[in-house]
C-alpha cells in the first residue's frame, strides 16, 4: 500500500514539477518573446550586438518538459545521476536547437567593397569618350581585389544592367550604345537619366559589401535631378566617384533657341532671334518659316557660324491674326552630328487685327485713309459723326479711334469725355485730323479735345481776339430798291449766322454817305443784329470810297485775325482814292471781296479793289443769288485758320513709327489748320515751312492723343494719297499708338523643367489685393496646330485642358507632362463666380513654350560642376587616380549579420553524441554497491 | 538540390567521424548491473526468456542505432543548408512596388495600410519557391530598392521591415520605369504592387509607361476612406504693404459622408483662430484670411472631426507655413543729393539708408544694395547688389552711349520683368537719355525705340540694375512706379520678393535659396536629424518627403559671427492622396493588373529548419522508447 501511495505520490510529484516547469517557460517565452515589442531580439554584448532573427522558434524548448516527465517512466538500466545528466544533456541539445531556428546571429563588419560602374552612352557623347570609358572598365574589372564585387550599368534614358558573358565570366561586359530587341537605337539613345541609373544600381550591392558607384557621364541630364539623388545614395551608404568624359563635344551645331517678341502685332515688322550653338565653327543655311510658308522678309540666310552661341536675326512680319509658328531649320551645315537639333519651332499667338474707328465729317471722302489703313491689315469702320459709340463698353472694341474734320457741334459733349476716357484710361490711341472743320475751323477752340491734343487751337497772344472781324459793306441807292436790297439784308443776315459768336461783325449801307447800321460787335448778338439790318432804306447815289473808308477805320481800330470787307453794290462810282484806300487796307491785313450785282457795273473798278485788296470778285446777275455768295465768302474768311498753300513737310521729332519712312521724299501738302504746339511733353513729329506742327504726339494717361493738323482726304493731303509712303505712315502710326490690351491679362509663368510643364499665374486685383476663388482652366495647344484650331478647340486632338489649381492667395498653378516634342500655345481663362452663381470670365492669360526636340541633343558641354558636388555630397571624388583607389574602404566598414546557427548545429551534434556515451556507457555506480534498502520495483535485465 | 552552408565533403568527413562515434558506442554493451536473483527457477526463466527474446532485442538495438545515425544525418544535412537547385529551374523574376505615399499612413485598416502592405509581402517573401528572385522596393516621390533582386528570404524580409510610409504621393510611373528597367532580360518577369491605389497615372514625360512582357499583379490595400484633409495652406505676403499677409487653407472632405470639422490656426505656438465647418461629401473648401498682421512666424493649421473621432489619415490633418521675417536691407545710397531718390527709399520702413557723398565712397560697413546716383565710382568690396541710375562714366559692367537729346519714352517693356511688377511705364516722358549696352546674358527690360533705357545683368555674382537717364530730367518720379521700381529692384536684389510661397511640396526635389558662397548646407529635418545638402547655384538641393518645418543654415560660421540659419515649411498638401478611397483594380498601359496567384504561405524555403524540427521530432520519440526500453 505504501509503495502505491509512493508511486502515486512520485507520479504526483513529477507531473507538478513537469507542469510547473512547462508553466515557468511558458510564461518566461510570452513575457520575453511574444510579447517583445520588436520582431526581433537583440542585446548588446562586448560591443557586438546579438539578434534573435526569429525568435518566436524559441518556442521548440517547451518540449522539454517532455523529457523530464518521460524519465519519471523511465525503464532504463542506467544509474540516476547519469539519467539525470542524460536528460540535462537532451535539454541541451534541444535549447541549442532552438536557439539554432531562433536564428541567433550577430553583426560583424566586413571591408569588402562592390562597385557599379554607371557608364553614360547616350547620344550626346562622342564615341572616343565611350572607347575611353570601355577601357576603363576593362581596367577596373582586371585590378579588382579578389574579394570584391564589380556591376555595371550602361544608361542614356533609361538605364541597363550590363550582364557579363557567359564564356567570359572573368571579363567586363561590353559597353554599347542602347538598342532594342531588333538592334535599332531609335530613341533610346535620346536622353540621360542620371537619377534612374543611380536607383538601379541601389539594388545591385549585396549586403555585407561596402557601396561604391563610378558615374563616367559628361554630366548633362535630361530627366531627373541626379544631384538630389546623390544626396539620397549617401544614405544607402553608396560613396560616387564621378569620371567626367574630356573628350571635345562632336561637331555640332543645334538651334537652341527661337525668340519672337512678347507681342506681335498683325502688319507690324518685327525681330525673330535664333540662337543657334555650333561646337566648332562652320558654316550653314537657315530656313526660316512662317507656318507652312518661307518666311516672307527674310527667308533664307547663310550663316557662317563661330564656335558657341551665335545670334541670328530675320526679320518678319505676321498678316493673319491667330496663332502663328516660326520654324528655323538649318541645312548644309559642314559638320554636323544630330540632324535633331537642326530645327526648332516655336508659337507666337498674334491678336486679330487692330480696329479703328475713323469718325469722318465728309464720309463720302473718307475713302483715301480707310484704304490705307486696310492695306495695312487694319480693320476700319468708317461712321458719320452721327454714328459715335455711345458707350464705353462699345468704344472699348476699337484700338484707335480717328476723328477727322468733324465740327465740334457734330460730336456731343459725352462723345468727347467717351474719347478722353477711352484715351486715358484704357489706354486708347487717338488721332484728330484737321480738314475744313478740324481744329479752330471746327469751333474746336475751349474743348474738352483741345485739352486733350498736343496743339494749341490758337496762339496765345491772340487769346482775347476773336477770328474774324467782317464788315459787310452794302449799296442801299436808288437803284436796289426792292429785290435785290432785300436780298442784300438777306445776304448779310446770312453772313453773321455763318460767322462764329465770338467773331465780329458790322453792316455799313452806303449811297452817297455811309451809314452804320450794325456798328461793330460779337456776332453771337444775332437777333438784334438782323433787327437793325432790317432797318436799311433804300437812299441816293452811290459813293464807294466813302464807304469803304469808313469800314476802313472800324477795322484799324478792331483786333481780330482775320479782318474782311465785303463791298455790295450794283452801280458805277467815282474811283478817286480807292486803290489808295484799299493798299492801305491791306497793308493792315484788311482784305476785301467785292460783289457786282445786275449788269450795270464798274466791273473793273471791282475787280481792281478785289485784287489789289486780296479779296475776290464776283459778279451777280440774280439778286436771290447774294445770300449764297456771301455764305460761300464768309466761310472762306472764317476759315482763314487754315493755310492753304503748297507746302513741304519737314521731320522734327524722331518716332518709331517713322522708321523706314523717309519724310523728305513726301510730297507737298496743300493745306493745314494753323495750331502752336503746347510746350512738353507734347511731342512735334512733323513741321509745315513755317513751323507750325504737322504732326504731334503726346500721352493721355495710359494711351496717346495725336494731332494731324492737314487733312486726311483728297482736299489738302491730296498728293500725299500718291506717295509711296501714305499706306505705311498710317499704318505704322496706328500699330505704335493703338490700345494695348483688350481684357485684363494676368501674367503667366510657363517653363518646361524635366519635360514637365509648369505653369503659374499670379493675380492681383485692381486694389493689389490678391485675387482668390477663381476658376481657372488652361488649354494646352499644340505641336504643330493650325490656327483655326484654336477656336473650336474642344475637340482638336492636340487640345489638352486642364484646370489650373489655387495654391496660394493669388497664385494659380499647374503641372503636367509635355509627351510631345513641338511648340506649344497656353491659354488660360479666369472666370470669377458672379452674384448669381455664374462664372463670368475676367482676365486671360497668354504664354507659349517650345519643347523642341530631346534635351539630350541642346547641350554638348559637359556639367563638371554637377559631377564634382555630386561626388563631395557622397564623400567620393571626381576622377578617382586608380582603381585601387575606388576599392580602397578608406576606414569605412559595413556591419552584416553573422548568422551563428550552424555554431548551434555543431554544438548540438557535440552533445548529441556526449548524450548517446552518457547512455550507452555506465559511468556511475559501476562496482554496483547495493544501495540501502531492498528496491521496490527490480529492473529488468537488459 | 546543392547545398549552401557547410560543403557535403566537410559534411561528409564530419558524418563519417560522429557515425563512427555512435556506432562505436553501440558495439559497446552497456555493462550489466548484477542483480541477485533468489530463486533459481525465475533465473531459468530468465535465460529461457533471453534466448526468446535474443533476436528481438538484436532488432530493437538496431533500430534504434538507426535512429540515431538518422538524427545525426538530419543534423548534418541542415548544416549543409540544402536549397533546391534554383539554377537549373528558370523561376519568376519578381520585384514587389510597396507603396510608401502618405495615404499609406491611413489607419482603416489596422494598424495602418502601411503595416497590412507589410504583412502582404511578409507572407508572398515566404512563399517564395525556390528558383523565384524578389526585390522590395518602396515607392513614394522616388522610388528606393531596399533589397537585391534576391532568392534570400531574410534579406527580403529585412527589406520588407525598412518599408516606411512618407508624406509624398507616389511616383508610379518612375517606379514602374524602374521595375521595368530591374526586370529587363530577365525570365518570368513580374511586377506586383502593394497599394491603395491612390497612384497616378502611369505616365511621365517620355509617355505612356508600356510594360511589354512583364506581368503586373496588384494587391489593394485599404477598405474605407473616411477623411478629411487640408489639401493647401499657405501664406503670402501683399505686394505693396509687406507687413501684411494672407493666409490661404484649404479644407476637403474626401468621404462619402458629410462631416463637422473643427479648423484651428495656430500660430507661433498660440491659438489665433478656431472654426467650425460642416463639409459635405467631396467638397473642397477654401477659406482666406486676408489683411493678417503680426509677428508670426511658424504658422500651424490643424483639423479635428467635430465628433471627437479621428478621421482615417491623420498625416493631412496638420499643415505648416512659415512666414519669414522681413530682413532690413541695408542700402547705401551714393549721390550728391536726390530728393525723389531719398523720398522713395522712405517709403520702405525695412530698409536701412545710408546716404554717402560720391568723394566719402565707400561708406563703412557691409551693403546689400549700393545705388550711384549719377557717379560711376569703382566698385569697392561689401557694396552687395548695384543699382546705377543714370550712369555717365566707364567705369560701369556696360556700355553707355551717346546721349540722346530727344523726347524719349519706354516703348518696348518687359511686361514680365519683376522690376516693373505693379508699373505702368509707357507713358513716362524723358527728356534726355543715355543709351545702355550690356553684355549677350544682360536682360534688357525697357527700351526706347532708339535702344535700351534699363538693363539687368549680373558680373561675377554681382547682380546690377541700370537706368540710362537721371530722373529728374523726365516725369517718372512723379508717378507711384519710381517707388515701385526702386523696391522691387531692391526686393529683387535681396531676393525678398512676392513670388515667396511660404511652403514647398513633399515629394518635389527643393531648390532652396541659400548662400552661393557655401559648398553644402545642414539641413535640420522635422524629426530633428541632421544632413547636410548640397549647394548648386545658390540653391540646395533636396528631395524633400516629410512635411513640417525644417532649417537650412550654411556655411562654417565664423568665430563670433552667426550662423545663416533660415526655417521653411513643407506640406503634403494633395488633394489626390488625401482622397485615400481604396482602389480595387489597377490599370496600367490599357492592361489590368491581375491577382497575384501562386504565392501563398506555403514552404520555407530554408530546409534546414524544417530538418531541424525533424530532429526534434525524433528525439522526442527517440527518448520516448529509449526510456520505455522500446528500443535499447
Amino acid at each position: 500500500m505504501s509503495a502505491f501511495s509512493g508511486r502515486r505520490f512520485r507520479i504526483l510529484a513529477w507531473s507538478i514539477s513537469c507542469i510547473a516547469l512547462l508553466g515557468i517557460l511558458a510564461w518566461a517565452y510570452r513575457r520575453y518573446v511574444l510579447m517583445h515589442p520588436d520582431p526581433t531580439i537583440a542585446w548588446v554584448r562586448y560591443g557586438i550586438t546579438y539578434e534573435l532573427l526569429n525568435p518566436k522558434m524559441l518556442g521548440v524548448i517547451l518540449i522539454a518538459p517532455w523529457f523530464v516527465g518521460v524519465l519519471s517512466q523511465s525503464l532504463a538500466d542506467l544509474p540516476l545521476p547519469q539519467k539525470i545528466l542524460s536528460v540535462f544533456l537532451r535539454v541541451a541539445f534541444v535549447v541549442l536547437l532552438g536557439l539554432g531556428l531562433s536564428r541567433l546571429a550577430r553583426t560583424a563588419t566586413t571591408e569588402k567593397v562592390c562597385t557599379v560602374y554607371l557608364v553614360d552612352v547616350s547620344d550626346s557623347i562622342a564615341d572616343e569618350a565611350i572607347a575611353d570609358a570601355r577601357a576603363l572598365v576593362d581596367h577596373a574589372w582586371a585590378e579588382k581585389p579578389k574579394d570584391g564585387i564589380v556591376k555595371l550599368i550602361t544608361f542614356a534614358r533609361r538605364p541597363r544592367l550590363a550582364e557579363p558573358n557567359e564564356k567570359e565570366p572573368e571579363k567586363a561586359p561590353t559597353i554599347e550604345r542602347h538598342a532594342d530587341a531588333k538592334g535599332e537605337r531609335g530613341e533610346l539613345g535620346a536622353g540621360t537619366n542620371l537619377q534612374a541609373a543611380l536607383q538601379l544600381a541601389y539594388g545591385l550591392y549585396p549586403s555585407g559589401y561596402l557601396k561604391r558607384a563610378v558615374l563616367l557621364s559628361d554630366g548633362v541630364q535630361t530627366d531627373g535631378d541626379f544631384l538630389a539623388e546623390a544626396n539620397r545614395a549617401k544614405d544607402f551608404g553608396i560613396r560616387l566617384f564621378t569620371v567626367p568624359y574630356r573628350r571635345p563635344a562632336p561637331p555640332e551645331v543645334a538651334v537652341r533657341d527661337l525668340r519672337l517678341p512678347d507681342h506681335v502685332k498683325v502688319g507690324e515688322t518685327f525681330e525673330v532671334h535664333a540662337d543657334i550653338y555650333a561646337s566648332r565653327a562652320t558654316t550653314a543655311k537657315a530656313k526660316l518659316y512662317q507656318s507652312e510658308a518661307l518666311n516672307g522678309l527674310e527667308g533664307i540666310k547663310d550663316l557662317t557660324l563661330k564656335a558657341g552661341s551665335n545670334d541670328v536675326v530675320f526679320k518678319s512680319v505676321v498678316r493673319v491674326k491667330g496663332a502663328t509658328t516660326y520654324k528655323l531649320d538649318l541645312e548644309q551645315i559642314a559638320q554636323d552630328r544630330f540632324p535633331e537639333n537642326n530645327r526648332y519651332a516655336t508659337t507666337v499667338d498674334v491678336p486679330g487685327r487692330p480696329v479703328v474707328l475713323y469718325i469722318e465729317g465728309t464720309p463720302q471722302h473718307g475713302q483715301p485713309l480707310s484704304s490705307a489703313l486696310t492695306a495695312q491689315q487694319i480693320d476700319v469702320d468708317m461712321r458719320p459723326p452721327a454714328g459715335f459709340p455711345g458707350s464705353l463698353k462699345e468704344l472699348q472694341r476699337y484700338d484707335f479711334v480717328v476723328l477727322s474734320d468733324t465740327p465740334k457741334e457734330a460730336v456731343s459733349i459725352e462723345a468727347q469725355d467717351l474719347i478722353e476716357q477711352y484715351v486715358r484710361d484704357l489706354g486708347g490711341g487717338f488721332l484728330f485730323a484737321g480738314g475744313e472743320s478740324g481744329y479752330g475751323l471746327g469751333g474746336w477752340y475751349h474743348t474738352p479735345m483741345e485739352r486733350m491734343l498736343p496743339v494749341r487751337m490758337d496762339n496765345e497772344r491772340k487769346k482775347e481776339m476773336p477770328s474774324v472781324a467782317m464788315s459787310v459793306v452794302i449799296d442801299r441807292s436808288g437803284s436796289m430798291t426792292g429785290l435785290p436790297l432785300e436780298m442784300a439784308k438777306a445776304a448779310a443776315r446770312a453772313t453773321v449766322g455763318v460767322l462764329s459768336s465770338d467773331d465780329l461783325v458790322e453792316v455799313i449801307a452806303f449811297d452817297s454817305t455811309p451809314t452804320r447800321y450794325v456798328k461793330m460787335q460779337p456776332a453771337r448778338n444775332r437777333s438784334r443784329i438782323s433787327a437793325e439790318i432790317a432797318r436799311i432804306q433804300p437812299g441816293g447815289g452811290t459813293e464807294i470810297f466813302p464807304a469803304l473808308d469808313a469800314a476802313y477805320q472800324d477795322m484799324t481800330v478792331t483786333q481780330a485775325r482775320k479782318k474782311h470787307v465785303i463791298l455790295l453794290t450794283d452801280g458805277r462810282a467815282p474811283s478817286g482814292g480807292i486803290r489808295d484806300l484799299v493798299s492801305a487796307m491791306i497793308a493792315e491785313s484788311i482784305t476785301v471781296t467785292t460783289v457786282g450785282l445786275g449788269g450795270d457795273l464798274d466791273e473793273q473798278l471791282l475787280k481792281m479793289i478785289a485784287d489789289v485788296g486780296g479779296g475776290r470778285f464776283h459778279a451777280v446777275s440774280d439778286p436771290t443769288n447774294l445770300p449764297r455768295v456771301f455764305t460761300k465768302e464768309t466761310e472762306m474768311i472764317a476759315r482763314a485758320a487754315a493755310v492753304e498753300e503748297w507746302f513741304p513737310v519737314t521731320q522734327v521729332g524722331d518716332a518709331a513709327f517713322l522708321r523706314g519712312l523717309d519724310i523728305r521724299t513726301a510730297p507737298n501738302l496743300h493745306g493745314y489748320v494753323s495750331t502752336k504746339m503746347k510746350p512738353t511733353p507734347a511731342q512735334e513729329l512733323l513741321t509745315s515751312d513755317s513751323q507750325e506742327p504737322i504732326l504731334a504726339r503726346w500721352r493721355v494717361g495710359l494711351g496717346w492723343a495725336l494731332a494731324w493738323t492737314s487733312d486726311v482726304k483728297s482736299q489738302w493731303a491730296v498728293e500725299w494719297l500718291r506717295w509711296a509712303g501714305w499706306e505705311k505712315f498710317w499704318g505704322q502710326l496706328v500699330h505704335e499708338h493703338m490700345r494695348q490690351k483688350h481684357t485684363r491679362e494676368l501674367d503667366m509663368k510657363a517653363e518646361v523643367v524635366g519635360g514637365q510643364l509648369h505653369v503659374a499665374v499670379d493675380a492681383f486685383g485692381a486694389d493689389e489685393r490678391f485675387e482668390n476663388n477663381l476658376t481657372s482652366s488652361l488649354k494646352i495647344i499644340g505641336p504643330e496646330f493650325k490656327s483655326d484650331e484654336l477656336d473650336e478647340a474642344k475637340d482638336a486632338k492636340n487640345v489638352k485642358q486642364v484646370a489650373l489649381r489655387q495654391t496660394a492667395p493669388g497664385r494659380y498653378e499647374a503641372t503636367l507632362a509635355l509627351d510631345k516634342y513641338g511648340s506649344f500655345l497656353l491659354r488660360a481663362e479666369h472666370k470669377h463666380e458672379d452674384k448669381d452663381g455664374l462664372l463670368r470670365p475676367v482676365a486671360v492669360s497668354y504664354g507659349h513654350v517650345s519643347n523642341p526636340y530631346p534635351r539630350e541633343y541642346a547641350s554638348f558641354e559637359p556639367d563638371l560642376v554637377t559631377l564634382e558636388k555630386a561626388a563631395i555630397v557622397t564623400g567620393g571624388a571626381v576622377d578617382p587616380p586608380t582603381v585601387a583607389a575606388v576599392f580602397d574602404p578608406q576606414g569605412e566598414k559595413v556591419t552584416f549579420h553573422e548568422e551563428l546557427w550552424p555554431r548551434f548545429i555543431y554544438a548540438a551534434i557535440a552533445v548529441f553524441l556526449l548524450d548517446l556515451l552518457v547512455r550507452r556507457v555506465r559511468l556511475f555506480d559501476r562496482k554496483f554497491i547495493p544501495r540501502g534498502g531492498p528496491r521496490s520495483r527490480a529492473p529488468r535485465a537488459a | 538540390m546543392h547545398f549552401t552552408g557547410v560543403p557535403l565533403q566537410t559534411l561528409i568527413q564530419i558524418g563519417a567521424l560522429a557515425g563512427a562515434a555512435i556506432v562505436v558506442f553501440y558495439i559497446l554493451k552497456l555493462r550489466r548491473r548484477p542483480v541477485a536473483v533468489p530463486f533459481s527457477k525465475i533465473w531459468q526463466k530468465i535465460l529461457r526468456d533471453k534466448e526468446a527474446t535474443s533476436l528481438f532485442s538484436q532488432l530493437k538495438r538496431l533500430l534504434s542505432l538507426l535512429l540515431q545515425l538518422a538524427l545525426l544525418a538530419l543534423l548534418l544535412l541542415a548544416l549543409g543548408d540544402p536549397r533546391t537547385a534554383a539554377n537549373l529551374i528558370e523561376g519568376r523574376n519578381i520585384v514587389v512596388l510597396i507603396d510608401g505615399s502618405a495615404s499609406m499612413k491611413a489607419t482603416d485598416v489596422g494598424p495602418s495600410r502601411i503595416e497590412s502592405a507589410r504583412e502582404r509581402v511578409r507572407a508572398m517573401v515566404r512563399g517564395l519557391s525556390g528558383s523565384d528572385r524578389m526585390l522590395i522596393a518602396q515607392m513614394d516621390a522616388a522610388v528606393t530598392p531596399l533589397s537585391t533582386l534576391t532568392g534570400e528570404i531574410s534579406e527580403l524580409e529585412a527589406g520588407v521591415a525598412a518599408v516606411k510610409a512618407s508624406d509624398a504621393s507616389a511616383d508610379f510611373a518612375r517606379s514602374l520605369r524602374f521595375a521595368a528597367d530591374t526586370l529587363r532580360g530577365l525570365p518570368s518577369p513580374e511586377i506586383i504592387v502593394v497599394s491603395d491605389g491612390a497612384l497616378s497615372e502611369a505616365a511621365d514625360a517620355a509617355g505612356p509607361v508600356h510594360l511589354g512582357e512583364i506581368k503586373l499583379s496588384y494587391v489593394p490595400v485599404g477598405m474605407r476612406a473616411k477623411n478629411a484633409a487640408i489639401t493647401g495652406f499657405s501664406v503670402r505676403r501683399y505686394p505693396l504693404d509687406k507687413s501684411r499677409y494672407e493666409v490661404m487653407l484649404e479644407v476637403t472632405n474626401t468621404s462619402d459622408e458629410a462631416m463637422d470639422v473643427e479648423l484651428s490656426l495656430i500660430g507661433d505656438g498660440q491659438l489665433t483662430d478656431l472654426s467650425r465647418l460642416r463639409l459635405n461629401p467631396h467638397e473642397k473648401l477654401p477659406r482666406f484670411y486676408p489683411n493678417l498682421s503680426g509677428a508670426s512666424k511658424t504658422l500651424e493649421a490643424k483639423i479635428a472631426l467635430g465628433d471627437g473621432t479621428r478621421d482615417d489619415l491623420p498625416a493631412d490633418d496638420r499643415a505648416y507655413a512659415l512666414l519669414p521675417e522681413r530682413r532690413r536691407a541695408r542700402v547705401q545710397v551714393v549721390t550728391t543729393g536726390n530728393m525723389f531718390l531719398e523720398a522713395a527709399l522712405l517709403l520702405d520702413e525695412y530698409l536701412d539708408v545710408t546716404t554717402v557723398d560720391p568723394a566719402k565712397y565707400p561708406a563703412k560697413g557691409a551693403y546689400d544694395v549700393t545705388i550711384f546716383d549719377g557717379v560711376t565710382p569703382s566698385v569697392a568690396a561689401g557694396s552687395g547688389s548695384l543699382l546705377y541710375l543714370n550712369p555717365t562714366g566707364t567705369n560701369v559692367p556696360f556700355e553707355v552711349g551717346a546721349l540722346i537729346d530727344d523726347e524719349v519714352g519706354f516703348d518696348e517693356l518687359d511686361a514680365k520683368s519683376p522690376l516693373l511688377r505693379y508699373t505702368a511705364l509707357s507713358d513716362v516722358n524723358i527728356a534726355r537719355a543715355h543709351l545702355l549696352k550690356g553684355e549677350k546674358d544682360d536682360k534688357i527690360v525697357a527700351r526706347s525705340f532708339k535702344g535700351p533705357l534699363l538693363i539687368q545683368g549680373r558680373r561675377a555674382g554681382v547682380k546690377f540694375v541700370a537706368l540710362g537717364f537721371d530722373v529728374r530730367e523726365s516725369d517718372f518720379p512723379l508717378r507711384i512706379a519710381w517707388p515701385l521700381f526702386l523696391l522691387n529692384t531692391i526686393n529683387e536684389f535681396v531676393e525678398e520678393d512676392v513670388g515667396y510661397i511660404s511652403s514647398f511640396r513633399t515629394g518635389t526635389v527643393w531648390s532652396i535659396p541659400a548662400s552661393s558662397a557655401s559648398e553644402s548646407a545642414t539641413l535640420e529635418l522635422p524629426d530633428g536629424s541632421k544632413r547636410s545638402v548640397p549647394i548648386k547655384d545658390g540653391r540646395a538641393v533636396f528631395l524633400g518627403q516629410e512635411a513640417g518645418f525644417y532649417k537650412i543654415s550654411t556655411g562654417t560660421p565664423q568665430p563670433g559671427a552667426a550662423e545663416d540659419v533660415t526655417m521653411f515649411a513643407a506640406n503634403l498638401a494633395d488633394p489626390e492622396e488625401s482622397a485615400i478611397a481604396p482602389h480595387p483594380k489597377l490599370e496600367v498601359d490599357g492592361r489590368a493588373a491581375g491577382d497575384v496567384g501562386e504565392l501563398k504561405i506555403g514552404v520555407r524555403r530554408e530546409m534546414w529548419v524544417y530538418l531541424l524540427l525533424a530532429v526534434l521530432l525524433v528525439t522526442m520519440l527517440e527518448w520516448l522508447t529509449f526510456h520505455r526500453r522500446v528500443t535499447v
